[in-house]
C-alpha cells in the first residue's frame, strides 16, 4: 500500500511540476498548447457539425446517446447552432472572461460537454473513431484547472500535466485491450495483412482506387517484417506509461509519434490531432523559448 | 464573534481559547505547494474514477474517455463497403465475387463528402434493411445529387485470412441507390428483403 501511494504521489509531481519557477518559455508554451487544444475542439466541432447535417438515422448509440435520444440533433440546424456555442465558449474561455462574467470559469467545461454531444450526435453510424480522444480530454484537463485553480499558472501546468496522464494511461490500455483479446500472437504479421488489405479497400471505396505503398508491399511480401512492425507497435504503446515521469517521457513521447507514423505509412490512418499533441508535448518547446528569448534579469 | 463562539471551559476551571483553526484557502488566493498537490491529486483521481465507471458500462466507449480497443482484435474476419457506378441499362447481378472482379465503374465517396468507414458500418451493422435503412444510405451518399442521373451499388466487401496464409476478399452487392430510383426495398439484394 505504501510502495503504492508513493509511486503515485512521485507520477502527480513528475506531472504537475507545482512549485518549480516559472519562466517565459513555460508561459508562452502553456498558452500555446491550450491555443491548440482550443483550435482542434473548435475544429472538431464544425468538422462533425457540419457531417451530422447528413445524417438521417442511427446504428449504434455510443456516449451521451446511450442515455438521450440523440435524434433530436438530426434532421434540423442545432448541430451548427451546437458548433458556434463550442466555438463562443473556448474563445471566451481562452480570453478569461471570468474577469468580466459570473460564472465565466465554466466557459470550458460547458465547452467539453456540448462537444461530448455533437460526438454523440455525430458517431451513430457504427464507427468508433478514437482520433480526437485526446483533444477532448486535453479541453476536459484545461476545464477542471480552471474550475480547480484560481492561479493561471497553477492551472496551465495541471492541465498540461492531465494530458500527459492520460496520454500515458490510453497508449496503456490500448496495449493491454490487445493483449487481452489476442495474447503474445498479437503481433504476428499476418494480422498486418488482413489490416493493409482492409485500409485499401477503404482507399478503394474513398477515391475509387487504389495502389500499395512501397512499405504495404514490403510488409505484405515480409512476414517477419510485418511482425516487427506490429511487434514495435505493441511495445511502445506497453511503454506509454513512462511519459507520466520527466525523465523517458519525451523518448516515450518520440516512441509514439513513432508508431503513428508507422500506422500512417502501413494502413493509411494519420490521426492528425494527436499528432500534432504528441509533437507539441514530445519537445522541450519551453527550454528551447527560453534559451532563444531568455528573460532580462535585473542586475540591482 | 467567532473567537467568541470558540471559547470554552478547560477542566481545571480556567477559561480559554481553542487554537486557530486553519482558514480555508480562498477563491483567488494563491495556494501552498501542498494545497495544490492535494487539489491535483484529489481532482485526478475523480476523473479516473469516473472514467473507469463510465467505459465499464458503456462497453469501453464514452468520448473523450476509452479503452482503446481499435486493432485489439487481430487476425479476425472484417468487413467493410466499396460503391461502383453502375450504368442505368446494366443488367444486375446479386452475385457473390471476388473483389478483384465487381462490375461498374470505380467511384469514390469522398466526392460526396461520405466516410467510407461510416458507409461500411452503415452497411455491415444494419441488421434489418427497410425502406428506412435504403433512404438513410441514399441521402448519405446522395446528399448533393449530381444534375446527370447517377446509380450507385453498394456492396459489402468481407475477407479472411485462409489456411494457405493469403487474404481472401470477396463482395456481395447489397442495395442500389440513384438520383432516378426510389429508395425502396426492390432495390435490394434479394437475400436482405
Amino acid at each position: 500500500m505504501t510502495t503504492k501511494a508513493s509511486f503515485f504521489g512521485n507520477v502527480w509531481e513528475n506531472l504537475f511540476d507545482f512549485g518549480r519557477p516559472d519562466s517565459r518559455g513555460q508561459r508562452i508554451f502553456r498558452r500555446v498548447f491550450e491555443a491548440f487544444i482550443g483550435a482542434g475542439s473548435i475544429w472538431l466541432a464544425w468538422y462533425w457539425g457540419e457531417y451530422i447535417l447528413r445524417i438521417s438515422d442511427i446504428v449504434l448509440e455510443l456516449g451521451f446517446a446511450r442515455y438521450i435520444d440523440i435524434s433530436f440533433m438530426h434532421g434540423n440546424q442545432l448541430p451548427i447552432w451546437n458548433a458556434w456555442a463550442i466555438t463562443a465558449l473556448v474563445v471566451l474561455g481562452f480570453l478569461r472572461i471570468d474577469r468580466w462574467v459570473p460564472f465565466g470559469r465554466w466557459a470550458y467545461m460547458l465547452a467539453t460537454l456540448l462537444l461530448m454531444l455533437q460526438y454523440a450526435a455525430r458517431f451513430v453510424l457504427g464507427e468508433i473513431p478514437h482520433s480526437s480522444n485526446l483533444v477532448g480530454m486535453g479541453i476536459m484537463g484545461f476545464a477542471l484547472a480552471e474550475l480547480i485553480f484560481r492561479d493561471r499558472t497553477e492551472g496551465g501546468r495541471f492541465a498540461i500535466g492531465f494530458s500527459y496522464f492520460f496520454i500515458g494511461l490510453g497508449y496503456t490500455s490500448a496495449a493491454l485491450s490487445k493483449l487481452v483479446a489476442r495474447g503474445l500472437t498479437w503481433p504476428d504479421g499476418r494480422h498486418l495483412w488482413l489490416w493493409v488489405n482492409e485500409k485499401a479497400v477503404d482507399e478503394m471505396a474513398r477515391s475509387g482506387s487504389v495502389e500499395l505503398n512501397f512499405v504495404q508491399q514490403l510488409a505484405v511480401d515480409h512476414w517477419w517484417i510485418a511482425t516487427a512492425f506490429l511487434a514495435f507497435g505493441l511495445l511502445t504503446e506497453a511503454c506509454a506509461w513512462l511519459v507520466w515521469f520527466r525523465k523517458p517521457r519525451y523518448l516515450v513521447m518520440w516512441g509514439v509519434m513513432a508508431l503513428h507514423m508507422g500506422i500512417w505509412v502501413t494502413m493509411d490512418i494519420l490521426f492528425a490531432l494527436s499528432v500534432y499533441e504528441i509533437l507539441l508535448l514530445g519537445l522541450p518547446w519551453a527550454a528551447f523559448i527560453d534559451r532563444l528569448f531568455p528573460e532580462k534579469t535585473s542586475l540591482s | 464573534m467567532q473567537s467568541a463562539q470558540r471559547e470554552f471551559v478547560v477542566p481545571c476551571g480556567q477559561s480559554g481559547k481553542l487554537p486557530p483553526k486553519p482558514r480555508k484557502v480562498r477563491f483567488g488566493e494563491p495556494m501552498s505547494g501542498k494545497t495544490l498537490s492535494n487539489k491535483a491529486r484529489t481532482t485526478m483521481w475523480s476523473v479516473i474514477f469516473v472514467y473507469a465507471l463510465t467505459v465499464a458500462v458503456n462497453l469501453g466507449e464514452f468520448w473523450p474517455f476509452s479503452i482503446y480497443p481499435m486493432f485489439s482484435q487481430a487476425g479476425n474476419p472484417w468487413s467493410r463497403s466499396v460503391v461502383r457506378e453502375v450504368p442505368p441499362g446494366d443488367t444486375l447481378s446479386w452475385d457473390t465475387t471476388a473483389l478483384a472482379d465487381i462490375p461498374g465503374q470505380p467511384y469514390g465517396v469522398r466526392s460526396g463528402g461520405v466516410d467510407p468507414i461510416d458507409l461500411a458500418n452503415f452497411v455491415s451493422k444494419t441488421k434489418e434493411w427497410d425502406q428506412d435503412r435504403v433512404e438513410a444510405l441514399q441521402l448519405m451518399l446522395l446528399a448533393d445529387p449530381p444534375k446527370d442521373p447517377l446509380r450507385l451499388m453498394v456492396y459489402r466487401v468481407r475477407a479472411r485470412l485462409t489456411e494457405t496464409d493469403s487474404v481472401a476478399i470477396t463482395a456481395t452487392p447489397y442495395v442500389l441507390v440513384g438520383t432516378d430510383l426510389a429508395p425502396d426495398e426492390s432495390h435490394l439484394n434479394p437475400e436482405l428483403r
